[in-house]
């Protein structure tokens, strides 16, 4: 469809008018495809202040942004975001770091995947929360617990994927790069991970969100400060605005991280054919 | 057009698809037809010409745009066991077992159930599947399954039978036993076909009227009648038969140019 | 037919197999607290954690709480699966009931449902309504998404068929679409029922005097790590026989599949 008559360099004058049109399009866009999300919010707002609930119960929007913003003004908000995330983020990297060299050993060697594959299916169904009491005696009650109770829970959905992902390498590329004498090490980092990296990516991107709910709980068990805490001692105290805070950050937080993670899988995997799709992201 | 006695009679019938995202597109346009009592008429076509469509609205179960369907002088309203359908790729209730999905029909028939297990019994074993009454569709090859799906329709014995390319799925042998059969089994108990194609030699071989059908949007180009001696044992090799399709094949051929072109663009 | 039996045995003996690595560990376990690899304070020996696991299970203290967790897990994933299932039918059926339904699923879908933790004790308090809520509101998402589009993606020619038939509309709603929804609304309930549990295990820690997720609790709290290793075990256990024995009905109810 292009439209080769318009020639080779536009002029200036005739850009920033199209430039204009262009971005207004693509805000346009975004607004309808938010719509809904800002239709329940707007309901949310009138049914709070109907009266058909208590402010107890409900609190109106607009008084919970209100709290918010003072949360942030006092910068309460902005040490207990960046506490959460901290912890979270450690667990995360520690069950990346750990998780995909796991499922490499575990695709790699049948030892290794005999021994750790009823561990890891065995894993997936137990709610693995319950260990959190056992992680608390043996790692005391600060960050360690916590970040090991995350890098605990986010670490299995990172080495299944792993191991399918470098199951599913096509078994051509591998005897290729065999063909041409490449050695193991080289055949690890230059091949295997690349080829795998798209599925080992997804299991990133769900162990994420786990990793921060994981991290908010694990706070609300041990209290303390971070979102998690927050929102539990706002609960002890009946202080429903902060609870309501509470979830409206924790959304948010959840929602940027994810959409950087989905920013970060196609620039990393640009070559992949799924970067070339559409995203509806 | 002689409408008088005719059991279906399509009046300047047009149909407009509109897909959620895209343009709006002229799928029948200004279709006429009457067809008779227990006459089996096939709707022949390049792919993309409205004929499957044709069918559907027939069949009740797209709206149409403009003009009007009357089966027995009164207007349809919706899709009803008075025309039974057969699809291409078979549409059985693959939850339920051979006998269940023959059965489905039965059940508002009002017939005691005993009745209606020895009446799906009696079409299971005309389409030759006796035994196979508790297999679910996954365990049956694309024949057994095709056969399950028109003892399902014949099961509740409609007036109209539309077939919407039957054997399109199946292998050329397969498809060659069940044109056989089809037509064995109309010849039985006759009933009103309408059946859709894109194969010449199918719609010759089966059909006693042939629609031709233009490339999209769909009109009715041709009606051609097709009077062969189809209890000759050498019947496709036979003048009749071979000149039968050619002159229909002529017919088709340009449209079928027109719509690979179309696709193309 | 002694066929089905001859195949069965060997896949019970591979099942078997797959295993042994966890017998293996609970060996080492035990090990280590006979060679004094670790301290019993902190790894109390395995055979003294299931001796008190035996003596909790004669305690009639246990079986409360058991009875508490089950009533408030059960409830809570009966009431998602119910509602949640016809609602997501429903969003696919009637385009009305989507539009308005739609958005709000779409809210809930990122936020992490162990948020409404502190929002849920804060309603309704400490006892068996709060916990209620909280997993039918977490464990509805699931089933309601895998409701929704497992209907969606009923196909055309099977409704038509039914139709044609002689069904009418909302006889094909139970007998095609309900059915064509099956798979994905078993594989929504499967993850809800994890859910479930990960659900009433947190909030029976945080905000809870009964229970199994309190009485690890308050076992640690008094120093009884033997019955407190005993619980989580059986709260781990519980939680993998029950996807297990979920996955078996799913596979009998949707053994049409090929």
């Amino acid at each position: 469809m292009a439209r080769v008559e318009e020639g080779f360099a536009p002029s200036a004058r005739g850009r920033r008018p199209v430039l204009v049109a262009e971005f207004g399009r693509a805000l346009g866009w975004r607004l309808i495809a938010w719509s809904p999300v800002i239709a329940v919010l707007i309901a949310w707002e009138v049914f709070a202040r109907s009266g058909a609930v208590s402010p107890f119960m409900l609190p109106p929007l607009s008084r919970v942004f209100e709290r918010i913003a003072s949360d942030a003004a006092s910068g309460e908000l902005v040490i207990a975001v960046a506490l959460t995330l901290w912890r979270a983020l450690a667990g995360f990297l520690i069950a990346a770091v750990v998780g995909v060299a796991l499922g490499l050993a575990m695709a790699r060697v049948r030892l290794v995947y005999w021994f750790f594959d009823p561990i890891v299916s065995i894993g997936f169904p137990v709610p693995k929360i319950a260990f959190l009491p056992i992680i608390v005696l043996w790692l005391g009650f600060y960050d360690v617990s916590k970040i090991t109770m995350i890098a605990f829970n986010a670490i299995f959905p990172v080495v299944t994927a792993t191991v399918v992902g470098v199951y599913g390498v096509e078994k051509e590329i591998i005897w290729s790069a065999r063909n041409v004498g490449t050695n193991e090490r080289a055949m690890l980092w230059e091949i295997l991970l690349p080829a795998a990296l798209p599925q080992i990516f997804t299991g990133l991107q769900v162990a994420l969100p786990i990793a921060i709910i994981v991290g908010i709980v694990t706070e609300m068990a041990m209290g303390g400060y971070g979102v998690g805490g927050s929102m539990q001692t706002a609960s002890r105290m009946a202080d429903s605005l902060g609870v309501f805070a509470g979830i409206i950050v924790t959304a948010v937080v959840g929602y940027i991280l994810v959409k950087l993670m989905s920013v970060l899988r196609r620039r990393l995997l640009v070559w992949h054919q799924e970067a070339m799709e559409p995203t509806t992201a | 057009m002689a409408v008088n006695g005719a059991q279906i009679v399509i009046d300047r019938l047009s149909h407009v698809y509109r897909p959620p995202h895209g343009r709006p597109v002229l799928a029948v346009d200004d279709v006429s037809l009457a067809v008779s009592h227990r006459e089996f008429i096939a709707l022949l076509g390049p792919s993309g010409c409205g004929k499957s469509t044709l069918l559907y609205l027939i069949g009740g179960f797209l709206p149409t745009e403009t003009g009007t369907i009357t089966v027995d002088s009164r207007p349809i309203a919706g899709p009803g066991p008075d025309r039974g359908i057969v699809f291409q790729h078979f549409a059985l209730f693959p939850w339920k077992t051979v006998r269940a999905n023959v059965m489905y029909g039965l059940k508002r028939s009002g017939l005691p159930r005993a009745e209606q297990e020895k009446r799906a019994q009696a079409f299971i074993d005309l389409v030759g599947l006796c035994g196979f009454e508790d297999s679910f569709p996954s365990q049956l090859s694309g024949g057994m399954k095709q056969r399950t799906a028109i003892a399902r329709t014949l099961a509740i014995d409609p007036d109209i039978l539309l077939m919407d390319e039957p054997f399109g799925a199946l292998d050329a042998q397969t498809r060659s036993l069940m044109q056989s059969e089809l037509l064995s089994i109309w010849q039985r108990s006759p009933k009103t076909v309408i059946f859709v194609t894109h194969d010449v030699q199918e719609a010759v071989f089966l059909a006693q009227r042939v629609a031709v059908m233009s490339a999209r949007p769909g009109r009715i180009k041709a009606l051609v009648d097709v009077n062969i001696d189809r209890g000759d044992p050498h019947l496709f090799r036979s003048k009749p038969f071979v000149d039968k399709v050619d002159e229909i094949w002529e017919l088709v051929r340009a449209e079928a140019i027109k719509a690979q072109q179309g696709k193309e663009r | 037919m002694s066929e089905p039996r001859a195949r069965a045995l060997p896949a019970l003996a591979s099942a078997l197999w797959r295993y042994v690595p966890v017998v293996l560990l609970l060996a080492l376990w035990q090990a280590a607290s006979d060679f004094g690899w670790v301290s019993t304070a902190v790894l109390p020996p395995l055979l003294s954690v299931l001796s008190s696991g035996y003596d909790l299970i004669t305690t009639a203290e246990f079986w409360e709480h058991t009875a508490a967790s089950l009533y408030r897990g059960s409830v809570g994933l009966l009431l998602s699966i119910v509602i949640g299932g016809a609602l997501g039918i429903g969003m696919a059926w009637w385009r009305p009931v989507n539009y308005l339904l739609s958005p709000i699923v779409e809210l809930f879908y990122p936020l992490p449902k162990s948020a409404l933790i502190p929002v849920t004790a804060l309603w309704l308090g400490f006892g068996d309504t709060s916990k209620i809520l909280l997993i039918f509101l977490g464990c509805m998402l699931p089933v309601t998404i895998g409701a929704f589009n497992g209907a969606r993606g009923s196909e055309q020619t099977l409704v038509w068929s039914a139709r044609s038939l002689g069904a009418s509309r909302l006889q094909t709603l139970r007998d095609v679409v309900v059915p064509s929804a099956m798979p994905e609304l078993l594989n929504g309930i499967r993850t809800a029922l994890a859910l479930s549990f990960i659900l009433l295990v947190s909030s029976e820690l945080i905000v809870a005097r009964k229970g199994l997720g309190s009485m690890i609790g308050f076992l640690g709290d008094g120093g009884n790590y033997d019955a407190m290793f005993a619980v989580v075990l059986a709260v781990a256990m519980l939680g993998f026989f029950a996807d297990r024995i979920y996955q078996v009905m799913m596979q009998r109810a949707l053994r049409w599949r090929e």
